[in-house]
């Protein structure tokens, strides 16, 4: 790379008047079209600050230009009407919960499979990658949920913790089932078998050698190891849960039970002509994502892609 | 037979852990995923209702009869398709395309690019919803931003109400996921090394001959994985119609119909999960095909380009 940046002056210099004159005019063309890209990226979000700034009369009046005053009430009726403590508690237990256990289970299966200490390490893996083309499992999973009280052992047990009566909707409309939605993630799982892989051996021979046990060896050790591998896989199961709209329109149908995406969808069906106060809400929305995003933007954006690249 | 017994990590009873902490993850994996996964073919077949205490009956072929040739739903059924179809070849070719631009654009070193490219896959992290109602306010008929830039060209439309809506769903879709692109493309540019850019530089090529030489033939996989995944994406892809449009005749694809039959919302009170899960499965093979025969097709450009 600096390689290329020392000889440009050279190039300059030996070249005559045109090449100078074709990469300036490069310049102003690659610009205009990144700008005019940015213009279309940037205006719906301005379109929505300024729409959140003005009261509604004003909103109708003069629906694009820029606001007369800045309308902050819009933020704190929309904060109080959306139920948005709620929502926003709820998505945050969704995310949090879900990613911890999926990411831990995760962990103990791709470990043993990446070293084969377990036996059929390879077919199980096959496993994994042979899933990203089956069908949708939308329909049977949704039966599997509704009917999770008749299942014998599991059910029974689970159900006996729960008011009498509850195992009628099996899991459906509950948190706990909406978060076994979400412990799974082939890509996820394929991203740590072959980051592990890169790891040494030697370290695990070692360790037991040391008389390191298993768990404790693959929390204390292993984990630590693989961090970059963990944070990507961390960010697609996150990022993917607290976007989720299809799976909470589906399978829960009590307010107090939605995320915010949900929550923001019925927001939209009651206020849906308040732009001002709609425009707030989904700004509140997307604020924590975007401040995340800023401070985390190369893992996020690493860890969106690397399934894609690396598959 | 005691070499078999004793393991790394520890021998007799403790040598049983590593299974026992692998269960949870596989045990999930397969209940909640592989499971249902495989069990929507034999769904397909039955009039399982999304209602409980209804009894299961198997039907045969009744539900793929049903979907394809009885009645007003079937044609419906069939201009979905057909609308999956085309959204997916525009999405693939356009994301593609702009996606591609994007790179080449933001990967000169001209400054401010970092800003660019930042900006260009924010739409990635923020979701459908989010996506879908920023759009709704931008495309709102009667006075909305694009509607005024309409009104100084002098046309009219009535947005996502009308009869484009389709088409402007598919500018959202491709806005959205445009920076996704972007970045695979760039991180396979990434992978050219300097040198070969320098040798044809230095050969007198141009940058249109430098593309067409150089960079297009080493960007192959990042220009299969693109491919491949639009198509896919895009045959999969209806949250944006949810969200934009809703439950309507002139916008809905197949992805839409096995939601809107399997869990009675908007427009159909209906709960028919095994007429949902043969639209699912007729939905599954249309991913299958395609995905093969686009797979086919990159395969041969690999070999072609990198023997």
């Amino acid at each position: 790379m600096s390689v290329l940046t020392h000889s440009e002056p050279e190039v300059v210099v030996h070249d005559d008047f045109g090449a100078g004159k074709r990469r300036a005019r490069r310049k102003i063309v690659s610009y205009s079209i990144l700008v005019a890209f940015a213009i279309f990226y940037v205006g719906p979000l301005l379109m929505l600050v300024m729409a959140s700034l003005k009261t509604l009369p004003e909103f109708f009046r003069d629906p694009t230009g820029l606001p007369e005053g800045l309308e902050v009430n819009n933020f704190t009726e929309a904060w109080d009407l959306a139920n948005f403590p709620q929502y926003l508690f709820n998505s945050l237990i969704y995310t949090v919960v879900a990613t911890t256990l999926f990411v831990v289970m995760s962990v103990f299966v791709a470990f043993p499979i990446a070293r084969g200490y377990v036996k059929g390490a390879g077919p199980l893996l096959t496993l994994y990658v042979v899933a990203l083309f089956l069908p949708p499992a939308l329909i049977p999973q949704f039966q599997l949920i509704l009917n999770f009280g008749d299942i014998p052992v599991i059910g029974d047990v689970l159900f006996s913790f729960w008011p009498e009566g509850s195992e009628q909707q099996g899991l459906f409309n509950t948190r706990t089932g909406y978060i076994l939605l979400f412990l799974t993630n082939p890509i996820g799982l394929i991203i740590l078998v072959n980051y592990i892989k890169s790891i040494p051996r030697e370290l695990d021979e070692s360790a037991a050698v040391d008389g390191c046990g298993y768990a404790r060896f693959v929390f204390t050790i292993l984990m630590p190891l693989i961090r970059p591998a963990l944070a990507t896989v961390i960010v697609i199961h996150a990022i993917g849960i607290w976007n989720e709209l299809i799976l909470a329109t589906i399978y829960l149908t009590s307010e107090d039970n939605y995320p915010i995406t949900r929550g923001l969808l019925v927001f939209e069906g009651v206020y849906g002509s308040d732009w001002p106060k709609l425009a707030a809400a989904v700004l509140m929305l997307m604020f924590p994502m975007l401040v995340l995003y800023m401070f985390l933007q190369r893992y996020i954006i690493s860890g969106l892609t690397s399934g894609a690249i690396k598959g | 037979m005691t070499a078999q017994q004793r393991t790394l990590f520890g021998a007799g009873r403790r040598r049983f852990i590593p299974w026992l902490l692998l269960a949870p993850g596989v045990g999930f994996y397969l209940v909640m995923a592989v499971g249902p996964s495989i069990a929507t073919a034999f769904y397909s077949f039955t009039d399982a209702t999304g209602l409980r205490g209804l009894p299961i009956n198997w039907v045969g072929f009744d539900n793929y009869n049903e979907f394809a040739f009885e009645g007003a739903r079937s044609r419906d059924n069939l201009d979905a398709v057909q609308r999956t179809l085309l959204f997916m070849v525009l999405v693939t070719v356009l994301q593609f395309g702009v996606g591609l631009l994007m790179a080449i654009l933001v990967n000169q070193r001209l400054k401010g690019s970092l800003v660019f490219r930042t900006l260009f896959f924010v739409p990635v992290i923020l979701g459908a919803v989010v996506q879908g109602l920023m759009w709704k306010l931008f495309l709102r008929p009667g006075g909305g931003p694009m509607d005024t830039i309409y009104g100084w060209l002098g046309l009219e439309s009535q947005f996502l109400a009308g009869p484009s809506a389709f088409y402007w769903v598919v500018l959202v879709q491709i806005w959205a996921n445009a920076g996704f692109t972007m970045v695979v493309f760039l991180a396979g540019m990434q992978t050219i090394p300097a040198e070969l850019n320098e040798a044809a530089a230095v050969d007198g090529a141009t940058g249109w001959q430098l593309f067409k030489n150089v960079t297009w033939p080493q960007l192959t996989p990042a220009v299969n994985t693109n491919f491949l995944l639009n198509i896919i994406g895009s045959l999969q892809a209806w949250m944006l119609f949810l969200v934009l449009t809703g439950f309507t005749n002139s916008t809905k694809v197949l992805g839409y119909v096995v939601y809107a039959e399997g869990f009675g919302q908007q427009g159909t009170s209906s709960f028919r999960q095994g007429y949902a899960a043969a639209a699912s499965i007729v939905l599954f093979l249309l991913v299958l095909v395609l995905g093969m025969a686009a797979n086919f097709v990159v395969t041969r450009r690999e070999r072609k380009y990198l023997g």
